[in-house]
């Protein structure tokens, strides 16, 4: 048996034991879709049902926005967390979305999928947070590339960056997927559903959608957890991630090494305030 | 009549004469209808185009009307009179426009921004040769070489095209394209769609006895309530009128909305009957599956297969017909 089906196999046993015991209340895991290459978020309520679940190099969704659909009182909600859902998870509770007693996080080292462009600036394979662990940590490699197509992106000449920028959101669609996936995103109501006049316009073209996309990208901004997801979902496949490594890039020069999610402690960096800050603006 | 593959630019030449040709085009990345520049030949490789021609009729943003403000206030409507052709339709797509049709033009109300470009469009399409992954035409009734109501239908043969006019106005261009036409016929290819769907009799009417069925919460669960489907669709016509206004001067226009934004049912005062995916998701489906069957009397998914390619949760509209189907089969 391949490592990944052993992964499998131990999964369903424990997602099985765990809602056996009334440890969690359902878990939310990947499960096999008609095509063979694509998983779908499944909802599993029963011990019985647990061989519906499924691990493999398609198990490429995010699952952590879906914790906050439901608000279980007396179980906790059981969650698949790879690194990337697990920081999701952590910031979540970082903002008060969630409490880290509302879910059993069953932690699954995960070697990158077969969605390359989400997966290949990943610098945490493992979990970075579990109650379970499936399988063994794997070893992490280094992302030397992280910010390298936002410095070639800088290196362009204004007119230039915004001619990009430009072309970018005049394909957009705003059907707001890269929002609506994004465990950053859980404003009750955000701003870009709100009718005011002189709000966002819901016009679709280049300067409404800019508007959108460059609102939500300063919104995310420290606390972009670098799943990816955002860019995965985009129907018409917009350098989505581009712009929210701009802004941690940015970060990162200003206050230092950071990375969001890591813990579910630390507030994100823009929330902080030290003395030896950058102040030359002031 | 046959039309020689290699005088297809000819033959578009022709047609941009008078109107403004879209053709399938793989443009960065995202094959869509595009105007035609003249040069490079149309992507007829692609199955079906990431995003639908309903644009060309239903513009995602589409004035509507200019008007000034003041003791003179003015309002004049923005009316497109520009002659459109969309080139490389499949039978799917075609559908789509004759469900459109049916939303915008039936009943005591035709929708006169829809209706003027609807008289000026002409529709050729072009029968499949293969089907793509996500294609389920064939059971939802429809054709892959064959659109009934375009005005002209592309066969392909290899090297040639058997080209039929199917209305007047196809008999039209075939006229305009007299000289480039031979006489001739020819098999093309028949293809059928490997993702198959049973459609259970009836099932519009026993979908709607459904309201309050498990099933909504089931296939409703992964939704992120994002407007992919929708925008991806092309039978999709629900709009939002708006308006936009500087000093004295405005437009009012309206937009692409979607039944599964959390906004698109709320009302003045905030209540929501739509409160939730589980409602929002059924809605969709029974508006696609159950309700316009009730209102026109046909199936308002066209089997093309794109919310189901796009769908950022992976749903897929193929399993929730199969699944609602063991439903009613198990009472």
């Amino acid at each position: 048996m391949s490592q990944v089906n052993e992964m499998q196999a131990q999964l369903r046993k424990v997602a099985a034991e765990l809602l056996e015991t009334g440890t969690v209340g359902y878990i939310i895991g990947w499960g096999a879709t008609r095509f063979p290459d694509r998983t779908t978020p499944v909802f599993i309520h029963d011990a019985k049902d647990a061989d519906k679940l499924v691990w493999n190099e398609y198990c490429i969704n995010g699952l952590a926005k879906y914790v906050l659909d439901d608000k279980i009182k007396d179980k906790k909600i059981g969650i698949c967390v790879r690194g990337c859902d697990s920081r999701a998870i952590n910031r979540l509770i970082i903002d008060n979305q969630l409490l880290r007693e509302a879910v059993y996080l069953i932690g699954l080292p995960c070697e990158g999928k077969a969605d390359k462009v989400k997966c290949g600036k990943c610098a945490h394979k493992n979990p970075v947070s579990y109650d379970v662990l499936i399988g063994d940590l794997v070893t992490e490699t280094p992302v030397t590339d992280r910010f390298k197509a936002v410095e070639d992106l800088e290196k362009l000449s204004a007119d230039e960056k915004h001619a990009y920028w430009s072309g970018v959101y005049e394909k957009c669609v705003r059907c707001f997927a890269c929002r609506n996936v994004c465990p950053v995103c859980s404003c009750k109501e955000c701003y870009a559903d709100q009718y005011r006049v002189g709000w966002q316009g819901k016009q679709n073209n280049s300067v409404e959608n800019w508007n959108y996309g460059l609102t939500r990208a300063y919104h995310v901004g420290d606390r972009c957890v670098e799943c990816g997801e955002c860019e995965r979902v985009c129907p018409m496949d917009l350098p989505l991630m581009l712009q929210n490594r701009k802004m941690l890039k940015d970060i990162n020069e200003l206050f230092g090494d950071y990375e969001c999610g890591l813990s579910d402690d630390r507030a994100p960096i823009l929330g902080e305030y030290d003395l030896s800050d950058r102040d030359e603006y002031m | 009549m046959l039309l020689d593959k290699k005088r297809l630019k000819e033959a578009l030449d022709i047609l941009s004469r008078e109107a403004k040709v879209l053709v399938p085009m793989g443009m960065d990345g995202i094959a869509k209808y595009t105007p035609w520049d003249g040069q490079k030949l149309p992507d007829l490789d692609i199955v079906n185009t990431m995003l639908p021609p309903k644009d060309t009729l239903f513009p995602q943003t589409e004035k509507m009307y200019n008007f000034t403000t003041g003791p003179n206030a003015q309002i004049a409507e923005v009316q497109a009179t520009e002659n459109q052709v969309l080139f490389g339709v499949r039978s799917c797509d075609a559908r789509s426009i004759d469900c459109m049709d049916k939303a915008f033009l039936s009943g005591t109300f035709g929708d006169s921004f829809y209706s003027k470009k609807r008289e000026n469009l002409t529709i050729i399409a072009v029968g499949c040769v293969k089907t793509g992954p996500f294609c389920f035409c064939d059971s939802m009734g429809l054709d892959p070489s064959s659109a009934p109501n375009a005005d002209v239908q592309l066969a392909d043969l290899g090297d040639a095209y058997a080209v039929t006019a199917q209305t007047e106005r196809g008999t039209v261009v075939l006229d305009q394209w007299k000289s480039l036409l031979t006489e001739g016929e020819g098999d093309a290819p028949k293809p059928t769609c490997e993702l198959k769907v049973n459609v259970p009799e009836d099932f519009a009417k026993k979908l709607l006895g459904m309201f309050e069925h498990p099933i909504w919460d089931e296939v409703s669960k992964p939704c992120l309530g994002c407007g992919t489907c929708t925008y991806v669709c092309p039978t999709c016509y629900c709009f939002d009128i708006n308006a936009e206004k500087h000093g004295n001067e405005g437009t009012e226009f309206r937009c692409w909305d979607s039944c599964m934004f959390s906004d698109y049912a709320r009302m003045a005062g905030g209540h929501n009957p739509r409160p939730s995916k589980k409602e929002r998701v059924r809605n969709r489906y029974l508006h696609k599956l159950a309700y316009f069957n009730e209102q026109h009397g046909q199936l308002l998914c066209v089997g093309c297969g794109r919310c189901v390619q796009k769908c950022p949760s992976n749903m897929d509209i193929t399993r929730f017909i199969d699944m609602a189907g063991e439903a009613i089969k198990n009472g």
